[in-house]
């Protein structure tokens, strides 16, 4: 089996997890059973992130970390009604437009429900204007007291996008979580191979929520000489966008990111490796925004600060029920950090 | 196959008011062991027909259609995208969603409906709806490819396998109108081995969605004497207004009465219910029902019609929501109507 379909295969298995902040578990321990046996130490922490150590032919000086986050945006029950509708919150930050009509799966018997609206022939062309807040939705299961509710969901339990992973098109894959999913899919894929150096992989928590709190315990914990995170990241070539607000474009390979609104990242190291990727055939592109952050923020500014870059899969309709990536940025996004991994050293 | 796997089936099979035929192969098989007789005709209609063999039998026709909403592709983008027109469909239900394209040469094939990424959103906007002009479908391909597989004018629907909720209840795209085609089933199963004093008509009918043309041209060719429109109404959901115009889901079958649906066929009805001890609920329709027997009323020298309907939750959207038990009790009061029916029966 080639590269890909070994990192789409453990893709589909992750991205059919669910997990939000606080509730990463699900993930973890699947990540965990095929991780064992690459592993030369693995342990998890109070936040939920789970280490993996891993011997290379080499000792690094300053440790190197590659990360990326299990956890998904999703939702959160907040109030059951007399009617048995559950009230929501979301977990992460959702668009409430990519809820109305989804297919939900709630708490933690993973009972089916829907986010919907009353039918169109009850609303005025006006009303069809307003998008409501996500307040003023709620999930049906099809309880109709609060009491029957209260069988299968709890205040404070998850409840995720029910979307399968499905592959499309032009070697496309849908699913929900992508993003970070697919960073974990390559580190796992790392994880399995011979490393030239010995490696921290770190499978975080918590990041969705803002704060990076779960890197912020994991970089105190390691210190960190060197960091690596793996992102999906907005890829918004579609209609209406002019090119310049595309951020990211699939087809056109990794995803190098130089600054975002938490980290600056290593001019020389990136020089250095979209050098040696332009050498090696892997194709790669700067991710042309600066919005948002990543685990990075924590890496580099933890203790005495690490040197590192951010890269990505380029993923479109992030942080809705259909995120969709390109199986060739994957690759090359494998490519990367199978590179960064094995070139990043103390002399490099 | 049980009644809910009916239901399943034809609600997940695809058929945008114009192409119904994948539909109808279906409906046709499932009438078949019912029925003397079923004819598919060229517009996609289902017909299957059960005699009575007694001359001078009324005919009575139970209707249910077999279309469903969907979208037409309007166009396709330099970047390979799908521009779109809907047909019935709230556009808010859209970002985020599957669709499935069907092609004419390439078979059905995924599209999802993109959502505007963060970082391009302006404060406030999430409060605003995308009106369907603004939306795209993305299937994943360059513009060359996605030429050579879809054309303008192709059809796409809401993609959504049926799953249970709670409470013995069914959610999935296009229960309105299969899941009443299943009544009518439902009814026959329970018509098994009866003896009838009626001739039935069975009819699985096509583009209700864009104006009944399908129960017009079927009521046209069969001339009822008694024809019932069986279509969805609206159940309650948690975000009615007080002057919403809702059913409760579970209450039962909602007979419908008023011009269209002739008064005296009506309280008929409603007597075979209480005497039958079957719930239902009622409807009053001051003029038109937004149903086929609006237009299967007037044809040839008129017909007495009636609606009798199955509430629905969230109508027109990939995720309608009906309960069983609403299904059962529309085919038992169908069923109890056709046995009631004998030579001497009167509107």
């Amino acid at each position: 089996m080639n590269d890909i379909n070994k990192v789409t295969e453990i893709l589909e298995k992750l991205c059919s997890a669910d997990g939000v902040a606080g509730y990463e578990e699900e993930v973890r321990v699947i990540i965990e059973e095929m991780v064992k046996p690459y592993a030369d130490e693995m342990f998890a922490d109070a936040l939920g992130n789970l280490f993996v150590f891993k011997k290379g032919k080499n000792r690094r000086e300053k440790p190197l970390v590659v990360s990326a986050h299990m956890d998904e945006v999703g939702f959160m029950a907040r109030e059951i009604t007399e009617k048995g509708m559950i009230k929501f919150l979301t977990v992460g930050s959702v668009d409430p437009r990519v809820m109305i009509g989804r297919k939900m799966k709630v708490g933690p018997k993973k009972v089916p429900g829907v986010i919907s609206l009353k039918a169109i022939h009850l609303t005025t062309p006006k009303e069809r204007t307003v998008a409501p807040a996500a307040g003023s939705l709620y999930i049906d299961i099809g309880a109709t007291s609060k009491k029957e509710a209260e069988k299968y969901v709890q205040i404070g339990d998850p409840c995720y996008f029910d979307s399968p992973y499905e592959e499309f098109g032009d070697q496309r894959i849908k699913a929900k979580a992508i993003d970070d999913r697919v960073g974990c899919a390559v580190m796992v894929q790392l994880l399995s191979e011979e490393l030239e150096y010995d490696t921290w992989f770190v499978f975080g928590t918590n990041e969705e929520i803002g704060g990076n709190r779960g890197a912020v315990v994991a970089a105190n914990r390691l210190n960190p000489g060197y960091f690596l995170v793996i992102e999906g990241t907005t890829a918004c070539d579609v209609p209406d966008v002019p090119a310049h607000g595309h951020s990211t474009t699939q087809g056109e390979g990794v995803a190098v990111s130089i600054m975002d609104k938490g980290s600056i990242y290593s001019r020389p190291l990136i020089d250095a490796m979209t050098k040696r990727a332009t050498e090696e055939g892997i194709k790669w592109q700067y991710r042309r925004s600066s919005n948002g952050f990543t685990d990075a923020r924590a890496f580099h500014s933890a203790a005495a600060g690490a040197k590192g870059m951010g890269i990505a899969v380029p993923t479109r309709y992030i942080h809705s029920a259909v995120n969709v990536a390109y199986k060739p940025d994957i690759e090359a996004v494998l490519r990367m950090a199978r590179l960064y991994v094995k070139e990043c050293s103390d002399n490099a | 196959m049980t009644l809910k796997e009916k239901i399943k089936t034809l609600g997940n099979a695809y058929g945008v008011s114009g192409d119904e035929f994948a539909v109808a192969k279906i409906a046709a098989e499932l009438l078949a062991p019912y029925v003397d007789k079923v004819e598919v005709d060229e517009f996609g209609n289902v017909s299957g027909y059960k005699s009575c063999g007694k001359p001078g039998a009324k005919k009575l026709m139970l209707d249910a259609h077999i279309d469903e909403i969907g979208f037409l592709v309007t166009g396709i983008t330099k970047e390979g995208f799908i521009r779109f027109m809907g047909m019935g469909v709230d556009p808010r239900m859209l970002p985020g969603s599957t669709l499935n394209v069907m092609t004419k040469k390439h078979g059905n094939i995924l599209g999802v409906v993109g959502a505007v990424p963060p970082h391009l959103q302006a404060p406030g906007d999430q409060t605003k709806a995308l009106p369907i002009d603004k939306l795209y479908v993305d299937v994943g391909m360059p513009y060359e490819q996605v030429k050579e597989m879809v054309r303008i004018g192709d059809y796409m629907t809401f993609t959504s396998e049926a799953f249970d909720l709670l409470g013995d209840q069914v959610c999935g795209k296009s229960l309105d109108d299969r899941a009443c085609f299943c009544c009518l089933l439902h009814a026959l199963e329970l018509l098994q081995g009866k003896e009838l004093d009626v001739d039935l008509i069975v009819i699985g009918t096509t583009k209700e969605e864009i104006g009944g043309h399908g129960a017009s041209y079927r009521t046209y060719v069969d001339k009822p004497d008694l024809a019932v429109a069986i279509d969805v109404c609206h159940a309650r959901t948690d975000d009615n207004l007080p002057g919403d115009r809702v059913q409760d889901l579970g209450g039962g079958p909602v007979i419908t009465i008023g011009t269209n649906s002739v008064p005296r066929f009506a309280r008929k009805v409603i007597e075979i219910a209480r005497a039958k001890d079957i719930p239902y609920q009622l409807s009053g329709a001051p003029a038109a029902t937004g149903t086929n027997a609006w237009s299967m009323q007037i044809i040839n020298e008129g017909c007495a019609t009636l609606v009798v309907s199955l509430p629905l939750k969230y109508m027109h959207s990939p995720v309608e929501v009906l309960k069983m038990s609403d299904v059962e009790n529309v085919g038992r009061l169908l069923a109890e109507l056709a046995l009631d029916i004998d030579g001497r029966w009167q509107i």
